[in-house]
């Protein structure tokens, strides 16, 4: 909307219109200049007329109110009650686009996340402040893996406060109602807050919802003190809503449309993050995406990759399998999980286990594609065993129920149960006196 | 061969048939009582799995319940804090409306033209209640002398508790100064010291 006669507007400076029929609706200003502004509606311009339209600059850009009454809630996409509950009585009003960390106050994330899922914590593990991704493709499980993450995540062996900030962006109905419900029924709700921005929402609310979620995320970590895992799903439609208003301020497109800043916009959210020195609690980020056609090299993950710690990537294949939580393993990496695993922070073994499972499940794949060119009969005996060992990793430790929450002793000791299956001589990345203490094959 | 012969090879083969199967049964109990005594501890892991898991469920449950209740608690809590800020804002409200006579008001009054003066321009039409009609109009005089501006005061009333609405002489900008739209504006600041008031966080 192109509002004409405007001298002091400011760019996204928030607006509010108000329609014939009294009816008011958001928006922000794009663009000033030539005594005009460019608005963009937030509701969307359907039924304005364009004499009788009322456009009153509010003179401030977005903020949300927050408190510690925003656990337990659920919002729309812009940050407006959703669950007929009143306006939260604010304790302060935090501009959405947040404050940029300083760098040199970010304290190292070095701090264990159990998500219960045990290819995320046994081979991925999370780490507090991390910003770890979930690439997904179009179908598979990544809202049944975000939701159960959501429920079940939590900081062991302390008893500092944990909140989980979900924002669902551009999902269907059913989904967000699927979300709800999920938390809400596992009692996960009242440590939650839930930011829903459904896929007919006009787009422009798309880029405010993970900025929302983020506002209230910081607020939650860094004035309460409280460690919070903020899931963002689907990034990709968020990407999508950013072409889609790039294209309509006519700016020149970049790789597959998307503007050229796209990469600097994802960075504006990921790198809202992190632990800050002296303060207690902390940001963490699990963005989830879905790669158009399963294109790992598409921009949106493409750049994600660039900005983020690591990635868990879902698998076509294992999906097709019928294998829940579908993660391509050979394909994930958490890059912080080194700094958060170990002696004193989860158990000694942990991090040599998850290598040494890389390891099994590497050999495993090549003596796989070796047996479908010379048959199981011209393996050796120990390819037959790491041929073992890949099925039973699959379902004895990948597979797991969306409702079943492993702790990490149960998760290790499975990985155990799948490296009893490889002769000792074979454990070459674990050390011995961890042979001797967890193997449980034949010596 | 004789009688007594035939007698005793029967009894050989009988007795031969006899220790074979007493060995076979005692066999067979042997394989029995092992396989009760396996079963035994696999039962016992079966056992301890269920009840591990009944235990995990329970613990769950649990867990779901307290969070929904104390969320639904809580949620109650909200509606009765906002229902008793909506009585508060209503009766504030009326108060408002009454205290036109007050002093402070005319200089409130006199600010509100000044304002809209300064951000419509020298030219520009006011609205305001029919309580403050005369009131404005008398201040509206006082201000056109002093600023050499040009405004004017309709006869046509608005619904408001007080303050005015001015609007360019072409319609095209608007400035809401009513006391109704300051209130709204200020709502999340004075709610938030309403519901200190209420819980007695007010120091």
């Amino acid at each position: 909307m192109v509002v004409d006669g405007v001298t002091k507007a400011s760019f996204d400076e928030l607006v509010e219109i108000e329609t014939n029929d009294g009816e008011r609706r958001l928006g922000k200003v794009l663009e000033v200049g030539s005594g005009k502004a460019v608005v963009q509606v937030f509701e969307g311009t359907t039924g304005l007329a364009i004499t009788g339209t009322r456009v009153k600059f509010l003179g401030k850009t977005m903020a949300m109110p927050v408190s510690q009454e925003l656990l337990g809630r659920v919002f729309d996409g812009l940050g407006r009650p959703n669950d007929g509950l009143p306006d939260p009585v604010a304790d302060k009003f935090l501009d959405v686009n947040g404050e940029p960390m300083n760098p040199q106050s970010r304290e190292y994330p070095t701090s264990f996340i159990q998500t219960g899922v045990s290819v995320i914590d046994g081979m991925l593990t999370l780490v507090r402040g991390q910003k770890l991704p979930i690439f997904s493709g179009s179908g598979m499980s990544h809202n049944i893996l975000a939701a159960q993450i959501a429920r079940q995540a939590t900081v062991v062996g302390t008893n500092e406060d944990f909140a989980v900030v979900f924002a669902a962006i551009g999902v269907q109905y059913s989904e967000a109602q699927y979300f709800k419900r999920s938390l809400e029924e596992s009692g996960a709700l009242k440590r939650s807050v839930l930011f829903v921005n459904l896929a007919d929402d006009p787009a422009i609310e798309r880029i405010i919802t993970p900025r929302v979620a983020l506002t209230v995320a910081e607020y939650l970590a860094f004035d309460l003190g409280m460690h919070v895992l903020a899931i963002l799903t689907d990034m990709t439609n968020y990407a999508e809503a950013l072409r889609e208003i790039s294209a309509a301020r006519e700016e020149v497109p970049g790789r597959k449309g998307y503007p050229g800043y796209l990469y600097t916009d994802l960075a504006n959210n990921y790198e809202r993050a992190g632990r800050i020195k002296g303060k207690n609690g902390s940001v963490t980020q699990m963005p989830i995406l879905s790669m158009p056609a399963d294109d790992i090299t598409h921009p949106i993950p493409d750049l994600t990759g660039y900005i983020t710690e690591g990635q868990v990537v879902l698998g076509r294949d294992l999906f097709r399998k019928g294998i829940y939580p579908p993660v391509n393993v050979m394909m994930s990496l958490s890059r912080l999980m080194k700094d958060g695993v170990g002696e004193g922070k989860t158990r000694s073994d942990h991090m040599e286990v998850g290598n040494q499972l890389y390891d099994a499940y590497s050999r495993a794949q090549e003596v796989r594609a070796l047996a479908e060119i010379v048959g199981k009969a011209g393996l050796t005996g120990v390819d037959l065993k790491y041929l073992d060992a890949g099925d039973s990793f699959e379902t004895h430790f990948l597979k797991q129920s969306p409702d079943e929450n492993r702790n990490l002793d149960e998760t290790l000791s499975r990985a155990w149960d799948i490296l009893a299956t490889l002769p000792e001589g074979e454990l070459t990345k674990i050390k011995d006196k961890h042979i001797q203490q967890y193997y449980k094959g034949s010596k | 061969m004789s009688l007594n012969s035939l007698e005793r090879t029967i009894d050989k083969v009988l007795s031969q048939k006899e220790s074979a199967l007493i060995s076979e049964i005692d066999s067979a109990l042997q394989n029995s009582l092992k396989n009760l005594e396996s079963s035994k501890s696999s039962l016992q892991v079966e056992y301890d799995n269920i009840i591990e898991s009944s235990k995990k469920q329970a613990e769950n449950l649990k867990r779901q319940i307290i969070g929904s209740s104390t969320l639904n608690a809580r949620n109650k809590e909200l509606v009765i804090i906002e229902s008793a800020i909506d009585e508060i804002f209503i009766k504030a409200k009326e108060k408002l409306a009454k205290s036109n006579n007050e002093k402070n008001y005319e200089k409130l009054l006199t600010r509100l033209i000044q304002d809209s003066s300064t951000k419509l321009g020298s030219e520009i039409i006011i609205q305001c209640n029919k309580t403050d009609l005369n009131l404005v109009k008398k201040l509206v005089s006082q201000e056109s002398s002093n600023r050499k501006s040009k405004i004017t005061v309709s006869d046509e009333v608005v619904d408001i508790i007080g303050g005015i609405k001015a609007a360019s002489v072409d319609g095209t900008m608007s400035l809401d100064n009513t006391l109704d739209s300051n209130i709204e504006s200020l709502k999340p600041l004075i709610r938030k010291e309403i519901v200190q008031l209420l819980r007695g966080e007010n120091k």
